[in-house]
């Protein structure tokens, strides 16, 4: 079977290492990571992710604006997207699934659980197009 | 620019001799770049600050409709960010001091003031204001910017611990361990503080459910065992014999059980144990969290549900505390309607407890079973049980029966259940917010027309998507609420008989608005003013609908004669299906003339007015 492709848009480098080390513990997942939310847009077209792991406040397009941008193109609107953001507070998070999110994960993370996580969130095997 | 710059200030006094000494004071200073309004009554004011904004706020808290803290928390509500002074009496010290504890800066007493101390007490009350908020500013900003730079740090470190510690040398996975723990510590400490300004500003959500709490107390155990393995200590859970449900946030309940649980590991001494209980009372349920530590030293004892409060500021490093815990858990259960509390042990340690209503106990009084003959029965879906019962007791005095809805899906099924005469709906609710529930009750054919009244806690959220006229609200109350306003509100929709539709005189050339006004009322189309003074001849009519073309043509003859049987004037809607400028406008005096260009924006104006008329009957009814 293929591997498992995750996308990581944040543009703290330090976290996307961090993050990509995390969800590297899972050896089914492949991952890459861009710092903005045009180069997002850029790389979902072309590489076709399983999931998108989306940093809410970016400079320019932050987590929402790219989240609407995604689900306009239609090579990229069926993609799930789970943001990963430090501000988690209930009524944004509401906010955040009613834009369309799959799921919403709060800064700091457990490192060690992140990747099962991750994958909670994933669409069942076979259930998106190729 | 000086940020203390007073140009506009609103005086909310009844009495015109302290009104005009204000007034003398701030003319006597000379300046003529500040601006002062004068109203005399709360609602008044309440009008003035939704249209305009002000730099500060003197207020008379014994005003003709609205008296002491109440006015204050209305003022505040009406305007949370605009610095507020209260006027008081000279024998009125401790309200006063509650005035400041309800957010307002200052307070001057009457008879007292003199000019220059007066302009100095307006500056320091608007520095304080500012100061105030920039507070709530820092704090909500560095606690998010804290939590970038922490994500790092706990992650690597997290890393590093769960893959590599095994494989380092003694003292390093030590300094490892050290650093790892103080992360976490520090996420927690940033958490803490979030919550707890949350919850002070009033921002916290809470999402009310069924809970049972015994598996949700399993679960805190289980999730807190590494931590009190790390002290020692067992945390053993007695047997539970009955069912125990509640009526709480589960997340926030989770929150209460964790920091009580986390709290007695770290004071008890190791190879103790924690013993919880959970029993249950006739309309509550209690759990107890006991502990076997050195105890609460009596000088403590008062202190300890306050922020930063720990008795030995030493020991607390020590356990990794953040002194927030216990007053966290105190913010949270006054929030589920329960109460918090401890006592000494026999034996030695400390026992808290936490009592919270129970499931039954609230469902049962959802229904108000004190039915009086002909009372009538009103709707209130509000999740917070206790404005919910604050509530039925005062609407009870005036005879009318509330029942609750605790979520906008029992509020539908109950709707459709009784035919209520009135609804309340706050617009915060835990499966839905008061907008679309009011949406869904207007697509119930029997709930076109009752009167619904919004409740909100927060003075902004969602206004705006209930000025659409189509959901034909008749009032918007801020919390607290208002009561002699809701009674003026209620009068007159509990009186009229349950479902009454509205009569509409439609005078028009062609039909097409006829069918869109009838889903919305009784509607006699006619197509001369002949036709239109007969038809008023016949019968009284709420509000009448003109056809620009027409109006200009029949407005002198014909506004005249729009009276009810009473002399009422009835009001006007006059229509333009082509948007023009209504030319007639002068002529049609008092009544409403607005220019319209769909049938959509038409029925919602013919909404807006009929609600309107009732509310302004209401008001000289009474």
């Amino acid at each position: 079977m293929t591997d498992i492709r995750i996308l990581v848009v944040d543009d703290e480098p330090d976290i996307r290492e961090v993050v990509d080390v995390s969800l590297g513990l899972d050896r089914e997942f492949e991952i890459r990571a861009c710092a903005s939310g045009a180069d997002a847009l850029v790389m979902a077209a072309q590489w076709s992710p399983s999931l998108i792991l989306l940093d809410v406040m970016m400079p320019l397009m932050d987590g929402p604006a790219t989240l609407a941008n995604l689900r306009k193109n239609p090579q990229t609107a069926h993609i799930p997207v789970l943001f990963l953001t430090a501000r988690t507070q209930t009524d944004e998070i509401e906010q955040y699934i009613s834009l369309g999110a799959q799921g919403v994960l709060s800064k700091p993370f457990d490192p060690m659980t992140l990747a099962a996580s991750v994958r909670s969130h994933l669409p069942p095997a076979g259930d998106h197009p190729s | 620019m000086s940020t203390n710059l007073i140009e506009t200030i609103l005086l909310i006094e009844d009495n015109l001799g302290d009104a005009r000494l204000i007034r003398e004071m701030l003319n006597a200073q000379g300046s003529t770049r500040t601006k002062l309004t004068h109203v005399d009554c709360m609602r008044a004011a309440e009008q003035h600050l939704s249209e305009h904004t002000v730099d500060i706020i003197l207020l008379d808290p014994g005003l003709p409709d609205a008296q002491g803290l109440n006015t204050i928390r209305r003022a505040h509500a009406a305007a949370a960010s605009v610095p507020l002074v209260v006027l008081t009496g000279c024998d009125d010290e401790t309200l006063a001091e509650q005035a400041l504890q309800e957010g307002a800066q200052d307070y001057l007493i009457k008879g007292q003031i003199e000019t220059r101390p007066f302009l100095r007490a307006l500056r320091n009350a608007t520095e304080r204001k500012r100061l105030e908020r920039l507070k709530d500013e820092f704090v909500s900003t560095v606690s998010h910017e804290l939590r970038t730079p922490l994500t790092s740090i706990a992650g690597s470190l997290g890393l590093l611990m769960g893959n590599a510690a095994g494989n380092l040398p003694q003292p390093m996975a030590r300094l490892l361990a050290i650093a790892h723990n103080n992360s976490q510590r520090l996420v927690r400490l940033v958490n803490d503080i979030l919550d707890i300004e949350k919850m002070e500003a009033g921002r916290a959500v809470f999402n009310f459910s069924r809970v049972e709490v015994q598996p949700l107390v399993a679960h805190a155990i289980e999730a807190n065992r590494g931590f009190a393995e790390g002290y020692g200590v067992r945390v053993r859970l007695e047997d539970v014999r009955t069912a125990t449900d509640v009526r709480a946030d589960p997340d926030r309940l989770l929150q209460v059980v964790t920091n009580l649980l986390s709290n007695a590991i770290k004071f008890s001494p190791a190879d103790n144990e924690v013993v919880v209980a959970i029993e249950k009372g006739t309309d509550i349920v209690r759990l107890t969290v006991r502990d076997h530590g050195p105890g609460i030293p009596v000088d403590f004892k008062s202190l300890i549900f306050e922020k930063f409060a720990q008795a030995d500021a030493g020991v607390a490093r020590r356990k990794g505390g953040t002194g927030l815990g216990l007053s966290i858990v105190k913010q949270i259960v006054d929030r589920l309607s329960g109460e918090v509390g401890f006592a000494d042990a026999p034996g030695g340690g400390t026992i808290f407890h936490v009592r919270l209503p129970c499931w039954d106990h609230v469902a049962n009084l959802a229904t108000d079973r004190d039915t009086k003959s002909g009372a009538a029965r009103l709707l209130l879906c509000e999740d917070d049980l206790d404005t919910a019962l604050t509530l039925r007791q005062q609407l009870r005095q005036l005879e009318f029966v509330t029942d609750f809805a605790y979520s906008a899906g029992e509020a539908l099924t109950r709707a459709v259940a009784t035919q209520y005469h009135a609804i309340l709906v706050d617009i915060h609710l835990p499966d839905s917010d008061g907008v679309s529930l009011i949406v869904r009750l207007r697509d119930l054919s029997q709930y076109r027309e009752t009167p619904i009244i919004v409740i909100s806690g927060d003075p902004s959220r969602g206004r705006d998507d209930l000025r659409s006229s189509k959901l034909n609200v008749l009032d918007w109350l801020n919390k607290p609420v208002d009561f002699d306003r809701l009674v003026r509100l209620l009068a007159r929709p509990a009186a009229r008989e349950a479902n009454k539709r509205p009569r509409i005189l439609h005078v028009d050339k062609n039909n097409v608005v006829a069918r869109a006004l009838g889903e919305i009322g009784d509607v006699i189309t006619v197509n001369s003013i002949e036709e239109a003074k007969r038809a008023l001849k016949a019968g009284d009519f709420d509000l009448a609908v003109l056809d620009v073309a027409l109006a200009k043509i029949t407005s002198p003859d014909l506004l005249p004669e729009l009276r009810d049987s009473k002399g009422n004037v009835i009001p006007v809607v006059v229509f333009s299906a082509d948007g023009a400028n209504l030319a007639s406008e002068a002529q049609v005096r008092a009544a409403l003339a607005e220019s319209h260009t769909s049938i959509d924006s038409l029925v919602a104006t013919v909404r807006d007015r009929l609600a309107l008329r009732s509310t302004r009957l209401s008001r000289e009814v009474l």
